[in-house]
């Protein structure tokens, strides 16, 4: 055990800071073109467009190490904006389990971020329970399409997405998990509307997508027929790490106590309150052991084992964490907090505050509520067998 | 001891939980609540003639003698639907400043409006400095002659937009955060050198900032005895947090009550979400938290209406401390249990959650009142 970085770690740490100050955004620039731009500057330096991708699709082939770094430089420094969908979620599963036409096909749009993605999983009626899903994909009779009918929800930018990948029921004669199929089709055609969902922070990002009669050709489906559950299965192992969010977590702890510091309380400030500042070194407490956690389980995944039980926890620890900061910034925005409308009032982080806050309570339940995230714990870490509930 | 309602206590309730089921379901107040002024005149003016608005006045005013346990009643009430009229504002907060501490003059113009909803009250304690402190005031009321100038800047007014008057708390002595030095004013709203900025709240009321530029005003508009308006002050906030705590507990009710209901209906894995231990226990410990906050709301309110002011100080601390802490707890796990429905705008929990989040930030947060309590 040797808690020192190695002489190229340290390297690369420079390296990385030194290209996200040379290409970050300068006021004035055209945004859209600075973004393109940075990505391909990323590419250049070998993958860093693309960090989690193997180096046989153009990734750097990073250490475990090495992705600790770039998580906590990306943390402070201001990169274009960027969704999982396409690079994050659907690509791994395109290069897993893809052909080699579809991988020719779809990954360079994806890498170069001229395609939009959204992920067509759950269902009104399948949320934690996303194998019951019944949208229904009917193979036509000449067998050169699929007609597809049914309905997803809570579909995340659905509403500017170019494509989606879509998990759709062939057959419902098994096994629920069995008889799915993973489906590849154009968002803007006939047959697809998608309607707004506002939720409690006020914000439209998420959607439902009503599907009717959507043809989308055989060559569009990944992988065999009814095998479309064991691929999703394998993308949810791919982003096991993503969602912590730990480095960013740092960065807004530290971004909490800058607020509070500039909050008035009688004549000193609410960084001086011992209660408030105790929650906020409880915080940092949890967050410094769940660094570790992540930095254990890479290193248990770089030895090429399978992930320890210390990965498990990871999700969970982190989307609570992150909960936690966002409500203690409520607290922190004190009366202020309260006020909503289109202009900050009293002091500038109270608003933002209070929509970051209400939208953190969904990161409990999207990828999988954390009720059901415990019961996967017991059940294939603890190894407990259930009779009944 | 005794927790039966008077007759008439259950008539009340009866008549105001008729009124929130006929005219507070969710998409009624949300229309209400999108456009100006926020609320609903017909509604104030229903209230004013069931006598609602007259219930904590005393007989003398033109009110009917009623409690603390009176405005427990319907506010209990009120949460169930959260209602958007301003019943705190102007009876329990500006009202509440007035009857304590208004000269009879004073109290004989103003009051008779209040009551058959007229004029309509507000209460402007807070500043950008102040946090949860009634008694650091930078505001300033200078003597001038028989009468007042007042400078600075005050935040968070609740329903200030509408108000015809606004109680106003301003230092004419002592330093910030003295509890002596501090008077109150009666100011009508379009009184010279008052201006405000007006802006909807989170749970989708409405709140201003006030800014006081020499704005003068007479002697006896003052509200009690120059320097000795925190009294008064303190007396009428602790009546808007039981208050307060009443509506959060009608809240709270409707909050674990739709979860139970909903966990019910809605199936995962073969099964109703009601079927799992987890969630059951989570909803067992929503509606124990319930049960203990209304405990605690009884205890304050009945203390208060003793009138034994010490006693009732340390308990009203305990209870906007559990009120604060068990009303976020009972509405994140409302909009958790309900998974991704929870999060949207379309049911009431995720409506009800943002009003338990408002109601913590007002006259001080849990944290606040736990160090109270412990001094």
């Amino acid at each position: 055990m040797d808690i020192k970085l190695s002489r190229q770690d340290q390297d690369f740490r420079q390296d990385v800071r030194q290209f996200f100050a040379d290409n970050a955004y300068r006021a004035g620039e055209d945004y859209a073109e600075w973004r393109l731009e940075w990505f391909k500057k990323a590419a250049e330096k070998g993958g860093w467009d693309v960090p989690k991708w193997s180096p046989e699709f153009g990734g750097p082939g990073w250490t475990p190490t090495q992705h600790y770094i770039w998580e906590q430089e990306t943390a402070r420094a201001t990169l274009p904006w960027d969704m999982p969908f396409g690079v994050g979620m659907v690509a791994p599963i395109i290069m897993a389990y893809g052909n080699k036409a579809q991988q020719e096909r779809f990954l360079p749009d994806i890498r170069a971020r001229r395609v939009n993605w959204c992920q067509g999983y759950s269902e009104p009626g399948a949320g934690s329970d996303l194998a019951s899903l019944k949208t229904r994909a009917e193979l036509s009779a000449d067998g050169s399409h699929y007609v597809v009918n049914g309905t997803k929800i809570w579909t995340t930018a659905a509403h500017i997405a170019d494509w989606i990948f879509c998990l759709t029921r062939t057959d419902d004669s098994g096994k629920k998990q069995e008889g799915i199929t993973f489906l590849l089709f154009p968002m803007k055609q006939d047959g697809i509307e998608v309607k707004p969902i506002i939720t409690l922070g006020g914000a439209h990002s998420v959607n439902t997508v009503y599907l009717t009669d959507v043809k989308v050709p055989v060559e569009n489906r990944i992988g065999e027929q009814g095998k479309g559950w064991t691929y999703a299965k394998g993308l949810l192992q791919h982003e096991r790490t993503g969602l912590a969010g730990l480095s960013r977590s740092l960065v807004a702890l530290e971004g909490l106590r800058d607020n509070a510091r500039r909050v008035p309380r009688g004549n000193s400030t609410l960084m001086d309150d011992p209660a408030f500042r105790a929650k906020t070194a409880e915080l940092e407490i949890d967050l410094m052991a769940a660094e570790y956690t992540e930095l254990r389980s890479l290193a248990t995944a770089a030895a090429g084992a399978a992930p320890g039980p210390e990965s498990s926890i990871l999700k969970l620890k982190g989307t609570e964490i992150q909960q936690r900061i966002q409500k203690l910034t409520v607290e922190a925005g004190g009366i202020y907090s309260a006020a909503w409308g289109p202009k900050s009032v009293g002091n500038s982080f109270a608003k933002g505050g209070m929509a970051g806050y209400l939208a953190s309570r969904a990161y409990t339940i999207y990828g999988g509520a954390s009720e059901v995230q415990r019961d996967v714990v017991a059940k294939n870490v603890l190894g407990i067998k259930r009779s009944s509930r | 001891m005794n927790f039966e309602l008077s007759e008439e206590q259950q008539l009340i309730q009866d008549s105001v939980a008729r009124f929130v089921q006929e005219n507070y379901g969710l998409e009624a107040r949300v229309e209400l609540a999108a456009k100006e002024p926020g609320f609903s005149t017909t509604h104030w003016q229903t209230m004013a003639e069931l006598g609602w608005l007259a219930l904590p006045f005393a007989e003398a005013d033109g009110g009917f003698g009623g409690n603390q346990i009176d405005v427990m009643v319907i506010m209990e009430q009120f949460g169930k639907g959260l209602v958007l009229e301003p019943y705190l504002a102007s009876i329990v907060m500006g009202g509440g400043a007035l009857k304590r501490g208004a000269a009879t003059a004073l109290k004989e113009e103003i009051l008779a409006g209040v009551i058959d909803g007229s004029y309509q009250l507000t209460l402007a304690y807070a500043e950008p400095q102040s946090r949860f402190d009634l008694h650091d005031v930078t505001t300033t009321a200078r003597a001038d002659g028989d009468s007042f100038v007042i400078n600075g800047a005050k935040s968070m007014v609740l329903n200030a937009s509408t108000a015809s008057h606004i109680v106003v708390s301003a230092r004419t002595g002592g330093g910030q955060v003295d509890e002596s030095g501090i008077s109150l004013f009666l100011l009508n709203a379009d009184t010279d050198g008052l201006t405000r900025e007006d802006f909807p709240t989170v749970d989708g009321l409405r709140a201003s900032e006030l800014a006081f530029k020499d704005v003068r005003i007479g002697a006896d508009r003052l509200i009690g005895e120059v320097g000795k308006g925190y009294e008064i002050l303190n007396a009428t906030a602790n009546d808007a947090i039981l208050a307060l705590a009443a509506e959060a507990v009608g809240a709270m009710e409707v909050l674990y009550k739709d979860t139970v209901a909903y966990t019910q209906e809605r199936e995962q894995f073969g099964h109703p979400l009601s079927d799992f231990q987890v969630l059951q226990h989570r909803m067992v410990d929503m509606f124990m938290e319930y049960e203990q906050c209304k405990s605690m709301l009884y205890r304050a309110t009945m203390e208060a209406a003793a009138g034994d002011p010490e006693t009732a100080q340390r308990t009203i601390h305990a209870l906007k401390h559990i009120v604060g802490k068990y009303g976020i707890f009972i509405g994140e796990n409302a909009v958790q249990l309900h998974g991704g429905m929870g999060m949207t705008e379309e049911l009431r929990v995720g409506h009800y959650f943002k009003r338990m989040l408002v109601i913590d930030s007002q006259f001080g947060n849990a944290d606040y009142h736990l160090q109270k309590f412990a001094a």
